[in-house]
C-alpha cells in the first residue's frame, strides 16, 4: 500500500481477469422490433378486450331476449320443434313419419292435436292410405300450455283447414283430462277415446315390457350392501339432473356398454368405475333394459347461457366450414339416437353434455367408435359447446320404444339373389 | 495518496455524450418501432401477410376459385323462394317429396352432403355453373335437367319406384331442384373451375384395389355406422339415418357411385363423416372396391345380356359383369320398391 506502485506487478490474469465486453448499445433494429411487437400486442389486447366485451353485451342482450322466446309464433315453434320429423312442408318422411298435410288427425276435433302433443304416440297409426309405426315424443314437459296452443293452432289452420285458434285455457283443460296417462297407443286408442271418425286404425298389439330380474330391480332402487343404488343419483325414473345424465330412453345396449367401459377403465369416472366393477354383465344388460324402456318426462333446461340458435344450427346442419357434421346426422333426425351405438341426446342435461364434450375435447373421454366424438368436439369452441348442450336440453324426450326397433325385414344382404 | 485524489479526468467528459446518446437512441428506437408497426399494420390490412393453407395453394395451382353458397337463412320470400324450398325438400327428403320416382332408401343428400353444399362431395353450386355439359356416359350434351334425370334413373333406382321410371322431362320436380341449385350458386362464376367441385381426382395406387383388403377397412371404419352388412341403420321410427351401401335399397349398377373411382374419391374426402383423409388413398380404393363389388339393383340400361351391357356401358373400371365369389355381378336384386 505504502510502497510505490513502481514495480506494478502485472496482475495475475488467471485470478482476477473477468471477461468483459465493451459497453455497446443494443442495436437499434432490436429496439424497433421489440417496440413494434409491444405495440402490436397492445393493439391485439385492446381488440380482444373489445370483442370480449361485445360478446358479453351480446350474451346479456340475448339473455334479456330469452323471455321473448316464450312468445315465439306457432310457425316458429313448428320449425323448431316439429319439422325435424314432420318436415318444414309437413310432408313427413315416407315409411317413417306421418305427414301432417292432409292428415285426418290434424283436421279432427281440436282436442286430438292437443292430446297428441301432450302425450305423444307409441303404436301403429294409419294416416291416409299408409300405416306407420308411430313413435312421437310428448311435449308436455318442454312446452307450456300457451306454446302448445300456438303450435296446435298453427298446424290445424295451416294443414287441417281449421278456422279457429285454440287457447291456453283449452290446453290446460286437456292437460288435466288424462293426467298421468302415458303415450297414446297408436291411432286405434286415439280414435276410440277422442274421435271415432278417425277409425279404422291398425290395432295396438302391444309389445312386452322388458323383463328385469327382481334382484336387479332391487339393486337399481335400493342398492346392494355398500353398493349404492342407481336411483340415488340418476333417479328411479332415470331423469338425472345437472351433470348426472338422464338415462331414460337411452339405447339399452349403450347403457350396458358404458357400464362395461367404466368397469374396464375405458371410461373415466371414479364413482361410476367403483359401481360398475361390482356389476355382472347380466346386471349391466338388465339395468340398460330398465332405464332404456322408461318414457320419463324431461326435466332438462338450457342453463348454460348458450346461444340456442347456434345450438340448433350445430344439431341440425353442423358447421362444415369447421368440418363439424350435424349432431343429428348420426344421433338420429331428432336426437332420438340410433341403437345401440349412438345414444339419444334429446332432453339430456346441458351440464352433462357440456362436460362430456369437454372431456372428448380434452382427451379424458375416448370410448367413441373411430374417435368420432373426439374429432368433432376438438373443433367446437366453448361457446359452441354451451350452445349445443343448451339446445339439446330444450328438446322433447325420446319416446322410449316399448319393443325393439323394427328390424327392416326386407333389408337382408343379397349376395346371390337373382332378379 | 496522490493517485486517489485526482478523479480520473475522463469520467465526466464521458458522461455527457452518453446521456445524449441514450436520448437519441430512445428516440430512434421508438420512432423506428412505430414505423415498423405501422408498416406491419398496413401490410396486414392490405392482405400482404395472410395465412395461406395447402388447399389454397392447391387451388391457386389449378386456377380453381373458392366459392361459398348463401346460408339457408337467405332463401328469399315469394314464388322463387317457395320453389327453392320445394327443391331443397326434394333434395333432402327425396323418398317423400319425389316418392313416385324413388325406388330405394336413398336421398340426394346421402352423397351430396350438407344438402348439396359441401365441397368435394359433388356440391350443387359447382354443378349448376358447369352444365350444359358433354358427358361420355351418354355421348351427348346434357342439360342440367337431363343430368338430374340420370340421377333418378340410376342413383335413386327409379325402375323400382311406383312410377317405374324417372320423372319425365319438364316435370315440376326438375324445375324446383334447378331453382334450388341456381340459388345455391348465387354469385358463382359460370364455367369456371370452382374449388371443391365434383369429387377429387384420387391417384391410382401401385397396389391397385382389392375387395378383400377393402372388407377389413370396411369392418374397421364403416361398419359402426353403415352396419356390418352395409345395409345402414334406421331410428326408432324406421327412418334411414345411415344409408344402405348395397343391396336392394341402394343405388343401382348404372349409378356414378358404382364406379370404384368415384366411390374412392368420395370416401377419401368425406368418410367417416367429418374426418376427411382419415383413410389412406390405398384404403379408400380398397373399401370402394369392396362396396362396389356387392350386388345391387340391376343396370336399367340392360336390354340383352349382362356381358353386352358391360361392354356397351361399363368401361371396365367397375365390377359390373365380373364374377366375384362365383357370382356374376350385375344380376340385380329383387324389386323391393321404395322403403315402407
Amino acid at each position: 500500500m505504502s510502497e510505490t506502485p513502481a514495480p506494478r506487478q502485472p496482475q495475475p490474469p488467471a485470478e482476477s481477469f473477468e471477461p468483459y465486453e465493451e459497453h455497446r448499445g443494443i442495436p437499434l433494429p432490436v429496439y424497433w422490433i421489440a417496440i413494434a411487437l409491444a405495440l402490436w400486442g397492445a393493439v391485439m389486447l385492446y381488440h380482444n378486450a373489445k370483442s370480449v366485451s361485445i360478446g358479453h353485451a351480446q350474451r346479456s342482450a340475448m339473455a334479456s331476449e330469452l323471455p321473448k322466446a316464450a312468445n315465439m309464433s306457432g310457425a316458429d315453434i313448428f320449425v323448431a320443434r316439429c319439422s325435424t320429423c314432420h318436415q318444414d312442408n309437413a310432408s313427413g318422411v315416407a315409411g317413417a313419419v306421418p305427414p301432417l298435410d292432409g292428415s285426418p288427425f290434424v283436421a279432427a276435433r281440436p282436442d286430438v292435436v292437443a292430446q297428441i302433443l301432450l302425450h305423444g304416440i307409441n303404436g301403429p297409426i294409419r294416416v291416409g292410405d299408409r300405416s306407420f309405426d308411430g313413435h312421437m315424443p310428448d311435449f308436455a314437459s318442454v312446452l307450456s300450455d300457451n306454446e302448445i296452443a300456438r303450435v296446435a293452432s298453427y298446424v290445424r289452420k295451416r294443414w287441417g283447414g281449421a278456422k279457429q285458434d285454440i287457447d291456453a285455457g283449452f290446453v290446460e283443460a286437456q292437460r288435466a283430462r288424462f293426467a298421468g296417462k302415458g303415450a297414446w297407443q297408436g291411432g286405434a286408442e286415439i280414435a276410440a277415446t277422442l274421435d271415432p271418425g278417425l277409425a279404422p286404425q291398425p290395432a295396438y298389439t302391444g309389445s312386452p315390457l322388458p323383463t328385469i330380474q327382481p334382484a336387479t330391480l332391487t339393486l337399481i332402487q335400493n342398492g346392494r350392501g355398500d353398493l349404492w343404488s342407481c336411483a340415488a343419483c340418476h333417479g328411479a325414473q332415470g331423469d338425472g339432473h345437472d351433470d348426472v345424465p338422464r338415462l331414460a330412453g337411452l339405447p339399452d345396449g349403450y347403457i350396458a356398454r358404458q357400464l362395461a367401459d367404466f368397469a374396464a377403465g375405458e371410461r373415466d369416472d371414479d364413482t361410476m368405475t367403483m359401481v360398475a366393477k361390482q356389476l355382472s354383465p347380466a346386471e349391466m344388460a338388465d339395468i340398460g333394459r330398465y332405464y332404456g324402456s322408461l318414457p320419463t318426462p324431461s326435466n332438462a333446461r338450457p342453463v348454460l347461457g348458450g346461444d340456442l340458435a347456434r345450438g340448433e344450427q350445430l344439431a341440425l346442419e353442423g358447421d362444415w366450414n369447421k368440418g363439424v357434421p350435424a349432431c343429428f346426422s348420426c344421433h338420429g333426425p331428432s336426437g332420438f339416437g340410433v341403437a345401440p351405438g349412438f345414444p339419444s341426446i334429446a332432453a339430456q342435461h346441458a351440464p352433462y353434455v357440456a362436460r362430456q364434450l369437454d372431456a372428448w375435447k380434452g382427451g379424458t373421454r375416448t370410448n367413441s367408435p373411430l374417435s368420432m366424438m373426439q374429432k368433432i368436439a376438438a373443433k367446437l369452441s366453448d361457446g359452441d359447446i354451451r350452445a349445443v348442450a343448451d339446445y339439446l336440453a330444450t328438446l322433447p324426450p325420446v319416446p322410449a320404444p316399448r319393443a325393439r326397433p323394427k328390424e327392416p325385414d326386407d333389408a337382408r344382404p343379397v349376395a346371390a339373389t337373382t332378379r | 495518496m496522490p493517485d486517489q485524489s485526482p478523479p480520473p479526468p475522463a469520467e465526466p467528459t464521458d458522461a455527457q455524450p452518453r446521456q445524449g446518446n441514450a436520448a437519441r437512441t430512445a428516440i430512434l428506437a421508438v420512432g423506428g418501432g412505430a414505423v415498423l408497426f405501422v408498416l406491419g399494420a398496413i401490410a396486414f390490412d392490405t392482405g400482404l401477410i395472410h395465412h395461406e393453407d395447402k388447399a389454397d395453394k392447391q387451388a391457386a395451382k389449378t386456377g380453381a376459385v373458392s366459392f361459398q353458397p348463401p346460408p339457408m337463412s337467405a332463401i328469399p320470400d315469394g314464388p322463387e323462394g317457395e320453389s327453392i324450398r320445394r327443391g331443397m325438400a326434394i333434395f333432402t327428403n327425396t323418398g317423400t317429396n319425389a316418392k313416385q320416382f324413388v325406388g330405394n332408401g336413398l336421398s340426394c343428400q346421402n352423397c351430396h352432403l350438407d344438402a348439396g353444399r359441401k365441397p368435394d362431395s359433388a356440391p350443387m353450386w359447382a354443378a349448376w355453373v358447369t352444365y350444359p355439359l358433354y358427358r361420355s356416359k351418354n355421348k351427348q350434351i346434357n342439360t342440367m335437367e337431363a343430368r338430374i334425370k340420370g340421377c333418378f334413373t340410376y342413383s335413386m333406382n327409379a325402375q323400382d319406384s311406383p312410377a317405374g321410371k324417372a320423372p319425365p322431362l319438364g316435370d315440376q320436380i326438375y324445375t324446383d331442384l334447378q331453382t334450388y341449385f341456381h340459388w345455391l350458386a348465387k354469385g358463382a362464376p359460370t364455367d369456371t373451375k370452382l374449388k371443391g367441385a365434383g369429387f377429387i381426382k384420387l391417384k391410382e395406387t401401385k397396389l391397385g384395389y382389392d375387395p378383400g383388403r377393402g372388407a377389413q377397412v370396411f369392418q374397421q371404419n364403416c361398419a359402426s355406422c353403415h352396419g356390418a352388412d352395409g345395409q345402414g341403420q334406421r331410428d326408432i321410427n324406421g327412418r334411414v339415418v345411415f344409408p344402405p351401401l348395397w343391396g336392394p335399397h341402394s343405388y343401382n349398377w348404372g349409378a356414378g357411385m358404382a364406379s370404384v373411382k368415384n366411390a374412392a374419391a368420395f370416401v377419401k374426402k368425406n368418410m367417416p363423416l367429418g374426418q376427411p383423409d382419415r383413410l389412406t388413398d390405398q384404403q379408400a380404393w380398397d373399401v370402394a372396391a369392396f362396396i362396389d363389388s356387392q350386388e345391387r339393383p340391376k343396370d336399367p340400361r340392360q336390354t340383352g345380356t349382362i356381358a353386352e351391357t358391360a361392354k356397351k356401358n361399363h368401361g371396365g373400371k367397375d365390377y359390373y359383369g365380373k364374377t366375384v365369389n362365383g357370382h356374376v355381378l350385375g344380376t340385380g336384386t329383387p324389386n323391393s320398391g321404395p322403403l315402407s
